[in-house]
């Protein structure tokens, strides 16, 4: 089992990606959430063990492309899969460039969330 | 109502088209994400009253084109998509209705973003904002150049706006 870290400023968001790994019937243990990249960075220097972040891009605060950023520059190697309206092909890129894993575009389907995590977890 | 014609022709869509797209694109969120699949587009001939609505969310444009993209609804739909979003009862106007209003206007701007991305659009998404109460006035909607479509949404009016200018 997983355990799963979401950084997305939208708290409805967060519910609404913990009740679809639930759903896709993923291998999930404990989900924790922050609300922007800083949270996100302030999760993972408690130590906790993550074994997958799910991020958003556009936040307020620390933004999707430099939370990832910043974690790889930690040495942090964590896969990173970034789920987003703004599934342009030159974001996407570019958080992949810095270290993400993949995309997830909303809205999706638990199905989708088990197609794109499934090798994951 | 309907876009600029200038911009019309930079995306490469017309107003029927892009009303069409932005029709797909809502049906998708609120099936997937709010849970309402029953939201349908109404008739581009209807008459709709705009001050019933007192939930607005919103995100701007930035880039080579400014604007905005904005949705509008009675309270008691938006109480109705954040208890359907959230999976519990939500019955009055709270930072819960706030967030979950916030993240269908992200949701839709971002979506309609990829549209006029791929008409050759170079614009930016800001974050969500989210406004309520009876005394406020939508005058977007009232923009000669603002493509409106409407749809009927468990009963409740749901209007979506966008308006893009050139920087």
């Amino acid at each position: 089992m997983a355990n799963v870290l979401i950084v997305d400023d939208s708290s409805t968001m967060r519910k609404i990606i913990s009740r679809s790994l639930r759903q896709a019937g993923l291998p999930v243990d404990d989900i924790y959430e922050a609300c922007d990249g800083i949270d996100g960075l302030n999760v993972l220097a408690s130590g906790k063990s993550i074994q997958l972040i799910l991020s958003d891009i556009n936040m307020p605060n620390m933004d999707g492309l430099e939370f990832v950023k910043t974690v790889r520059g930690n040495g942090n190697t964590t896969p990173i899969v970034m789920v987003t309206t703004e599934g342009g092909e030159d974001i996407i890129q570019e958080a992949i460039e810095n270290g993400a894993s993949g995309s997830i575009k909303k809205p999706f389907t638990p199905g989708q969330l088990e197609e794109k995590l499934g090798a994951l977890l | 109502m309907t876009l600029n014609a200038d911009i019309s022709a930079s995306i490469h869509l017309t107003d029927e088209q892009l009303a069409a797209c932005i029709s797909d694109i809502v049906r998708e969120i609120f099936e997937l994400m709010v849970a309402m699949p029953t939201v349908k587009p109404l008739p581009s001939t209807a008459q709709i009253d705009a001050s019933v609505c007192g939930v607005t969310g919103m995100l701007g444009f930035a880039g080579t084109y400014n604007g905005l993209i904005s949705l509008h609804c009675p309270v008691e739909l938006a109480l109705g998509i954040t208890s359907h979003m959230l999976g519990c009862d939500c019955n009055e106007v709270n930072d819960d209705l706030r967030d979950a209003i916030g993240e269908v206007a992200n949701m839709l701007g971002g979506n309609v973003k990829r549209v006029l991305s791929k008409g050759g659009l170079d614009v930016r998404l800001s974050i969500p904002t989210v406004i309520f109460g009876g005394e406020h006035a939508v005058n977007v909607l009232s923009d000669p150049d603002c493509l409106v479509v409407a749809f009927d949404a468990d009963g409740g009016v749901l209007l979506i706006g966008l308006t893009l200018k050139k920087e």
